[in-house]
């Protein structure tokens, strides 16, 4: 089992960053994570619709039913003005954490 | 914060369209998960098996990403669904409490809506405050002197509510008029909705006559406002143009159609306002200059009527203090008048009834809390939060209220039709009465709070209770303290209860004795009419011809036993009141008894005293021989014979109306001294009263009198009079037996209002005292069973319980008395023929209250004693 479990909470700033790179749908969001982790970060299914759709009522990324290839529908998602926001803090926030970890567990060695 | 909300709301309006969206979307990942899966080589089947685990299950994924949707909204929903299923699973409670509310908030509302109508709110002028009523307490014309003394006021305009014939296209047509100075709606502060209001040009003598319409009547006639101005009325005779139509719903005293000016009318009917003798009743409103205080204002104005008293001693010298000829109130004062202390008195006992309803709610609550304390105590020990435990029973009561409220609504909406058609036409500010929301709010806030007061502060003491100790206590039921507000609360009802039902039966002892005055006259069977006989082509004689005939005519209807014409209605009274001087006395001897004879002057037919029943006491009545060209002769009541002849035979006395100084009239033998007769009303003293022949003083204006023996419709009389001559205007058609009710409405609302209000508190008390009983009963089974187990019998038991309820009783009906005392004075002035604090009455409610509330303790004790002992021990 190599494939990190997420952190509680880190699921929202995953989201947010992969749509800052431009529109997707869930699927595409998932598959998306799994290659910029090069496979290290796996998110369950399960809790990426929820994820979604709790950004969505809280206004940081708004959806769009499109038309897509083969005559299916898909939602898309896109960041918001709000999403952009949460994300810059969150990314702060948690560079500040990481720096903070990797310096008490360096200085433990 | 905004994109959160206005998210929320989208989400709410899109949710069925999101349902299936989700289901699509998810649906469109899994597709896209098994292609690529297959190509990297799966099988369709592999695919499809992995794709599924990952989502987590299709079914569950979409349940859990519907469930990030659900609100706070969806939270609440489940609360109320929760809440409703509460109430229905207990209707005795949720009837009764709902019962209490909708009476509570409903007669509330209703009441205190006309109350604020009428007392409160501000009258419909501009800067009201300011505006004041003026009069005087004796009648000689001081207008014209007060308006140039007086230095306190902006304007002082003058009115006089009266009415015009109008000739209409069939039957000359009455129109309620007002005749007012030129400057009264400038003083009132009233602009023209269309045209223009008076100016001091329209007074000139030579000046075309004017008049300014309601808004209504411009409507009636002519269409719309702008029609009307510039169209000529001919009324009384005179052609007027109207200028001008008022802002819709002005109103000043009385409902008028038509304003006319008064100058041109004074100097036609009073020969001018300077005149100080025989004068009209002139009522005068003035405006305050800003700053200067009603207290003010009235000592300048007693300053200016004692410098009038000296100037003037034969007129102004109404009695030793001069000071007393004027009257001033701020007008609010005057229009509310006699309706106030009803008013007060009625909206006493509504807020007094609410109080009462809460109460009881609050007893109700803190019953069903107690009751409930075990589920509140198991849900705070399985985890379920206090913040959880209290919203939920805000909502419960949150519904409660609201359905209370809205029914409450509807109930105060019949309630309000039902007094309004109770009041007297003549009620002030009728008109503006309405349910008024704002009341509506504060009654349903001050239910709810109570309400929450109640339901809420026990149950959060109860779920503070530790769960353990909760299966421990398993059903004992009750804590003391909640015993100890049960008592108080049964208390405030009993003692509630006592102040509402004493009010009630003094109103009744009121009612009662008002009904066997005897009024003078048989008040029984009597249908009148009125009729006018107005311009030129009515001279006397004509007038004095038709007389004659209107009583032999109506006399030949079938039912009619007699026929009376007379100027004074009886119960509404004569509005002539005049000075009178008899020979042989001067006019010194009368200022040494401090007092001229004066009475209230009626003309009538000689049929009028047998048609009422008005009994002669001494000489003879009018009779055919009185005739335009005999004698003048002139009746007296027998308390005018008391106080002006005490010592000499009235009867052959010759009087003569007006001061000795300025008569009019010729001198009138008096032939007959007749019963004192209640002429403005059965609960006012009888007045001094004069009668002549109206076939010797003929008048326009007459009232028909006509004793039935069967019931006679007013319309086969007037058809009657319009046989004789079909262009007389006849109208107010009403018997007296409806003035009479008319005219004691004031009491018979405040009666018929805490009658039942305190039949509904006693009900209420009484349902609360058993309440209580029964509670404690039944907490105390296990006890009873004890104590009878150990020999007991049914009587000590039942005691244990009498006892508790009757201290109880007792002190609730002794603070209830003492309140119903304290409160006694705002009944003062609607009492008749007993004092406020009227032992009998008291003693008699007292005894009721105490009767009903032991028969209310007996009926639970009773049932204390049919407790099984070994059933009683087994349930614990």
């Amino acid at each position: 089992m190599n494939k990190t479990q997420l952190l509680q909470g880190t699921l929202d700033l995953l989201i947010l960053r992969i749509l800052e790179l431009g529109p997707n749908h869930g699927w595409g969001i998932s598959s998306r994570l799994q290659q910029i982790s090069q496979e290290g970060l796996k998110t369950s299914q399960g809790s990426l619709y929820p994820a979604l759709h709790r950004l969505e009522m809280r206004g940081e990324v708004r959806s769009e039913m499109t038309a897509s290839e083969n005559n299916r529908r898909a939602r898309v998602y896109t960041i918001t003005r709000a999403g952009r926001k949460r994300l810059n803090q969150e990314t702060e926030t948690w560079e500040a954490f990481a720096l903070s970890m990797r310096r008490v567990l360096e200085e433990g060695q | 914060m905004i994109a959160r909300l206005f998210a929320t709301l989208r989400g709410l309006l899109d949710r069925y369209r999101i349902e299936g969206e989700i289901a699509e979307e998810l649906r469109d990942h899994l597709e896209r998960e098994i292609e690529a899966h297959r190509s990297r080589g799966l099988s369709a089947e592999e695919s499809r098996r992995l794709a599924l685990r990952d989502l987590g299950g299709l079914m569950q994924t979409i349940e859990s990403t519907r469930a990030v949707r659900a609100t706070w909204l969806d939270t609440v929903w489940r609360d109320v669904a929760y809440a409703a299923r509460v109430l229905r699973r207990s209707p005795r409670f949720t009837a009764t409490a709902l019962t209490l509310l909708v009476f509570g908030i409903g007669s509330t509302t209703a009441i205190v809506s006309i109350a604020y109508a009428v007392l409160v709110r501000p009258l419909p002028y501009a800067d009201a405050n300011r505006l004041v009523f003026l009069a005087e307490k004796e009648g000689s014309a001081n207008f014209d002197d007060w308006r140039r003394r007086a230095k306190s006021f902006e304007g002082i305009a003058g009115s006089l509510a009266d009415s015009v014939i109008r000739r209409g296209s069939q039957f000359p047509q009455q129109v309620d008029s007002r005749n007012v100075t030129v400057n009264f709606f400038g003083v009132l502060g009233t602009t023209p909705f269309q045209g223009r209001l008076f100016h001091e040009s329209d007074a000139r003598p030579d000046a075309a006559p004017t008049a300014v319409l309601s808004h209504a009547f411009a409507i009636r006639e002519f269409g719309s406002a702008q029609a009307a101005v510039g169209q000529t009325l001919t009324m009384s005779g005179r052609a007027y143009t109207a200028i001008g139509v008022l802002p819709p719903g002005f109103r000043y005293m009385t409902m008028a159609d038509v304003y006319l000016l008064l100058e041109p009318f004074v100097a036609a009917n009073y020969r001018g306002m300077q005149n100080r003798l025989n004068h009209t009743a002139l009522y005068a409103v003035a405006r305050l200059k800003p700053g200067v205080s009603v207290t003010a204002a009235r000592a300048e104005m007693q300053t200016i009527a004692a410098a009038l008293g000296l100037e003037y001693p034969a007129t102004n010298r109404g009695s030793d203090n001069p000071a007393c000829c004027v009257y001033i109130v701020p007008l609010a004062d005057r229009i509310v008048g006699d309706m106030a202390p009803t008013l007060t008195v009625v909206a006493g006992a509504v807020v007094l009834l609410l109080l009462i309803a809460c109460v009881n709610l609050a007893g109700l609550l803190l019953n069903k809390s107690a009751s409930r304390a075990d589920e509140f105590g198991i849900r705070a020990a399985i985890g379920g939060s206090r913040w959880d435990l209290i919203r939920q029973l805000l909502i419960e009561q949150a519904l409660l209220v609201l359905i209370g409220g809205v029914l409450g609504a509807v109930a105060g909406a019949a309630i309000l039709s039902a007094l309004v058609g109770l009041a007297p036409r003549e009620m002030p500010r009728l008109d503006e009465i309405h349910l008024d929301l704002v009341v509506l709010s504060w009654t349903t806030i001050v239910s709810c709070a109570c309400a929450f007061l109640f339901g809420i502060v026990p149950a959060v003491k109860a779920s503070s209770v530790s769960g353990q100790e909760v299966v421990v206590r398993s059903g004992r039921g009750a804590t003391r303290s909640a015993a100890a507000l049960r008592q108080a609360v049964m208390l405030a009802e009993i003692a509630v209860a006592t102040v509402l039902l004493s009010g009630a039966g003094l109103m009744v002892h009121s009612m009662v004795r008002l009904a066997r005055v005897d009024p003078g006259f048989d008040p029984n069977n009597l249908q009148t009419v009125m009729f006018a006989l107005t311009g030129p082509q009515w001279p006397d004689a004509r007038r004095q011809v038709f007389y004659n005939a209107v009583v032999e005519r109506l006399r030949a209807l079938p039912g009619v036993e007699n026929v009376a014409l007379t100027t004074a209605m009886p119960i509404l009274g004569s509005n002539w009141w005049t000075v009178f001087n008899t020979q042989g006395k001067t006019a010194e001897h009368w200022i040494s008894t401090g007092e001229f004879p004066n009475a209230d002057t009626v003309l009538v037919t000689a049929s009028y005293f047998d048609t009422l029943r008005i009994p002669l006491v001494k000489g003879r009545y009018f009779d055919q021989t009185d005739t335009p060209n005999s004698a003048p002769v002139a009746i007296v009541s027998s308390n005018v014979a008391r106080k002006f002849w005490p010592n000499e035979d009235p009867l052959g006395q010759q009087i003569r109306q007006g001061f000795p100084s300025d008569p009019f009239g010729p001198w009138r033998t008096v032939v007959g001294i007749v019963g004192d007769v209640r002429q403005q009303g059965v609960d006012r003293n009888a007045t001094p009263q004069l009668f002549m022949p109206v076939i010797q003083v003929p008048r326009a204006t007459v009232f028909t009198i006509v004793r039935t023996r069967e019931t006679v419709s007013a319309s086969s009389i007037e058809a009657a009079i319009h046989d004789l001559d079909r262009n007389v205007s006849v109208f107010n058609d009403r018997t007296v037996d409806q003035l009479m009710r008319d005219s004691s409405s004031r009491r018979r609302i405040a009666m018929i209002v805490l009658s039942a209000f305190g039949v509904v508190a006693v009900l209420l008390a009484a349902i609360g005292v058993y309440g209580v009983i029964a509670q404690a009963v039944a907490e105390r089974r296990r006890e009873i069973g004890v104590r009878m187990a150990l020999g007991a019998t049914g009587g000590q038991i039942r005691g244990l319980f009498l006892r508790h309820g009757l201290i109880v009783v007792a002190v609730g009906i002794a603070c209830g008395v003492g309140a119903a005392l304290a409160a006694a004075r705002s009944l003062a002035s609607l009492v008749f023929g007993v004092t406020v604090t009227d032992p009998a009455t008291l003693s008699a409610v007292a005894a009721l209250l105490t009767v009903v509330t032991l028969l209310a303790c007996y009926m639970p004790a009773r049932s204390a004693t049919r407790v099984d002992p070994l059933e009683a021990l087994r349930s614990e």
